[in-house]
């Protein structure tokens, strides 16, 4: 417990290190440091869900991608406002779009368990990525144009690493506040035996559905960011299924319901394919499964679960 | 005064009736004992109780309120808890994790979660294994943590599944001391029980299923020598 | 009339190669309760070896059937035996997401080997039709139609009276009961796998002479399956052919009556309803078993 104090100042270390890092870094590590961010935001998020309740998701690009559709055809209904305002009119829909998306499929969906949940939530993404590709109003195939937003006089890549760095850490704040809450509690008493957590007094079913809110709207503030740092995109940039994926990855690979897992795990798989894999871009789905082979057969627990283990052993 | 009542329950699974027009009422304080042969519907009544399966007719009502049709959260944060025959750990969490469970949430009202958690482990006289892994724990030691869960849930009413099936008797004694400790705490016990020595050395009052009817109620000895319950148990002479 | 007559008879066609295609999965579920996300590789498998196989030799795809099949039972047997059995004893959701990872690779392997571009059989009838009534039949249709139907009521009568048959299905009702009965539970599961395998590879070679497919195939093929399995039922022929016919009558009557973007649509929003009707699933162990 009394951890604590020293976890806090190592997290805010690591935030203000990770912040002055386009200042020292090279053009090629501001992006691969984008994209590390972006995707330790997401894996947080997704982990809300998946990790702490132990309802593993395989669609949360559905999110992503509404988050980022919604705010694009918000923003270029309210283009006269000035350009500081536009992002945050942006996040308020889309969080709002994705809070009610999530609301209404939350009562059948969490209904599901295990494998059923995860493949009903890529269902929904596949619906959404449909439905946003085949009505026009969403411009979905021929492509939606986002605003520029970054201030005069500084590097749009800079901005837009600055901007995933605050995102990562509201999540990452987010995360540790439920964990440590009675709600965290709740939601990891779901995970080991939901039946028992109803015997013991838990209200299993609003705590999922409060969980799946708060991850899908994180998830859809993510998407977007990264929909701005694009400036285009299409239906097919923000529904990937390599991200319904790569989600679940993280925390496999940093370690599954901890608070720093999917951190780890994105910095980890990010740092494998970008900088590693760069140059080899067509045997990149190839690796990515590869290594979830490996990982399944070798480390069930993920990093942090080997860790553990060497301890105790 | 009675905190637990039973009216008219019945409950058929397709047409076979595992509970036929049940009524009984539990008294404040008291430790009673449900018995009868396999297949009698014991269980069956405490998923009745505990709201795990809803009633094909009758009602309960838990200090003078009606619980029947209420989700299964509900009924606990009332102050229902129940301790499972067949332990149902979180296997993964420690002994003082699992039990710091039941103490943040059952009963609502106002808490003090670690003197609560603390008190339950003390009580089920597992406080030595606080630190244990669940998932470490011996049959007889999950029982324990079964009630002791069950107990920091600050129920006023507490169903224990068989907590004596597969002990030895030493771990049958523990258990039985465990129990009167609970009651002494001001929760009333309702078992369901095989082991008929510990039924009798507990309990203050016997009921007894068969094939889903109530067919004895009264104090253990009674019961005990009761005509019908022994042919329950035994068949009747001259039923051949 | 003419319009709703040919729709029925077109969904009645796609319904029967979506049960071919889905069975397998349904019993690898059934028995080993392991998602196999990699079903939709297997399928493919299937579809360009009968390519491959119908272009070397210069014979009729559907005369690849039993080598194709071989080929495949030998694939399934070695996967199920080697690699997903060790994540089997786990947790189901490591099962799936290894059988994920592996649909990753052959994927990516297949995209390097045949190109991402979209491949089709063509059999020497590819352009005969016939008409019954208002409504027009190819040739290539109705054959696809047959062998479905055909290999679907040959597994279910294997299952029902061979003894290995006997063996699957004890070993899926009661797997601890079979294992003391003697059964090799391993080798069961690995010939399930098997014999599921086989029977993915026969779907391909039958949707490679109606439909074009290319690689990027799979996800939809294996999704379809899951929705055949939650509406038919987990485990039988039976189940995989109403669930399919089910799903193939769905997804023509909307792409003709709603527009054509949307059967999936559709497909999820009936998968919805029925969850919110029954939500223990249209069998209620389906839903049990993924815990």
């Amino acid at each position: 417990m009394n951890r604590t104090p020293a976890l806090i100042a190592l997290v805010i270390a690591a935030a203000v290190l990770l912040a002055a890092g386009p200042m020292v870094l090279p053009p090629f590590y501001v992006r691969v440091g984008q994209l590390m961010l972006y995707s330790a935001g997401l894996g947080l998020a997704w982990g809300i869900l998946g990790g702490f309740a132990g309802y593993a998701s395989f669609g949360h690009a559905a999110f992503i991608g509404v988050g980022a559709f919604i705010a694009g055809l918000v923003e270029n209904q309210f283009s006269t406002l000035p350009t500081a305002l536009l992002l945050p009119v942006g996040l308020l829909a889309a969080a709002a779009a994705c809070a009610i998306l999530s609301a209404l499929i939350a009562y059948p969906i969490l209904r599901l368990r295990g494998t059923f949940f995860a493949i009903a939530m890529l269902g929904v993404s596949h619906v959404c990525a449909e439905v946003t590709n085949n009505i026009d109003f969403f411009q979905g195939s021929m492509g939606l144009n986002f605003p520029p937003i970054a201030p005069a006089g500084m590097d749009p890549a800079n901005f837009f690493y600055e901007l995933y760095l605050a995102g990562a850490l509201l999540i990452l704040l987010t995360a540790w506040q439920i964990k440590r809450s009675r709600f965290g509690a709740g939601l990891l008493s779901i995970r080991e035996d939901e039946d028992t957590a109803r015997m013991l007094g838990v209200p299993t079913e609003r705590y999922k559905r409060t969980a799946f809110v708060i991850s899908a709207v994180l998830t859809g503030l993510m998407g977007v960011i990264y929909a701005h740092s694009l400036g285009y995109i299409t239906t097919d940039s923000v529904y990937r299924d390599d991200t319904n994926l790569s989600l679940i990855v993280y925390s496999l690979l940093g370690g599954m319901g901890t608070l720093f897992g999917p951190v780890i795990g994105a910095f980890l798989l990010v740092f494998i394919t970008q900088v590693i894999l760069g140059r080899l871009l067509d045997f990149h789905l190839f690796a990515t499964g590869l290594l979830l082979v490996l990982l399944i057969l070798a480390a069930p627990g993920g990093v942090s679960g080997l860790l553990k283990r060497r301890k105790t052993a | 005064m009675s905190v637990l009542e039973v009216r008219g329950v019945s409950k058929n699974f397709r047409g076979l009736a595992a509970i036929s027009d049940v009524s009984f009422a539990i008294a404040e304080g008291s430790i009673t004992s449900i018995i009868g042969p396999n297949g009698a519907g014991k269980s069956t009544m405490f998923n009745l109780i505990t709201g795990y399966l809803p009633p094909t007719a009758g009602e309960i009502r838990f200090k003078e309120k009606r619980i029947t049709g209420l989700p299964t959260n509900r009924i606990a944060e009332l102050g229902v808890a129940r301790a499972f025959q067949i332990a149902r750990p979180f296997r993964d969490l420690s002994v003082f994790e699992n039990v710091r469970i039941g103490a943040l949430f059952g009963k609502a009202g106002a808490r003090d979660v670690a003197v609560t958690t603390r008190r339950a482990m003390e009580l089920a006289s597992i406080a030595h294994l606080a630190e244990q892994p669940a998932a470490a724990l011996t049959v007889g030691q999950l029982r324990h943590l079964e009630v002791a869960r069950a107990i920091a849930t600050r129920a006023d009413l507490l169903l224990a599944d068989e907590p004596c099936a597969g002990l030895n008797p030493t771990e049958t004694a523990a258990m039985i001391d465990v129990l009167r400790q609970v009651r002494k705490n001001g929760v009333t016990v309702v078992l369901v029980e095989h082991d008929m020595p510990s039924v009798m050395e507990v309990s203050d009052r016997l009921l007894v299923l068969d094939a889903g009817r109530l067919i004895g109620d009264g104090p253990p000895q009674a019961v005990a020598n009761d005509p019908k319950v022994i042919a329950a148990y035994l068949g009747t002479p001259d039923a051949a | 009339m003419g319009l709703i007559a040919q729709t029925l008879a077109d969904g009645l066609v796609l319904g029967g190669i979506y049960a071919l295609a889905a069975v397998g999965f349904s019993l690898i579920f059934g028995v080993l309760h392991v998602i196999n996300l990699s079903h939709g590789i297997l399928v493919l498998m299937g579809a360009y070896l009968a390519l491959i196989f119908s272009e070397a030799l210069h014979i009729d795809p559907l005369l690849c059937l039993p080598a194709v099949m071989a080929v495949l039972f030998c694939v399934g047997y070695c996967y199920q035996r080697y690699l997903i059995q060790h994540a089997v004893d786990r947790a189901s959701i490591n099962s799936m997401l290894l059988t994920f990872g592996v649909a990753l690779m052959l994927q990516n392997a297949m995209i390097w080997l045949f190109s991402p571009d979209m491949k089709s059989i063509t059999p020497s009838y590819a352009f005969a039709s016939f008409k019954l009534g208002p409504v027009n039949f190819d040739a290539v249709r109705v054959s696809a139609l047959i062998a479905s139907l055909v290999l679907l009521s040959l597994l279910a009568a294997f299952l029902r009276y061979s003894p290995m048959g006997r063996v699957i299905r004890a070993t899926a009702q009661q797997t601890l009961a079979a294992r003391l009965c003697g059964v090799n539970v391993r080798h069961v599961y690995a010939l399930t796998f098997a014999v599921s395998a086989a029977f993915a590879g026969a779907a391909g070679i039958v949707i490679g002479i109606i439909l074009p497919f290319s690689p990027n195939d799979e996800g939809t093929w294996t999704l379809n399956a899951f929705v055949v399995v939650v509406l038919g039922g987990v485990g039988s022929p039976a189940g995989a052919l109403i669930g399919g016919l089910l799903l193939g009558l769905v997804s023509t009557l909307t792409a003709q009556y709603v527009g054509p973007a949307f059967p999936n649509v559709t497909m999820f929003l009936l998968l919805v309803i029925l969850l919110l009707i029954r939500p223990q699933g249209l069998l209620g162990n389906a839903f049990s078993a993924s815990r």
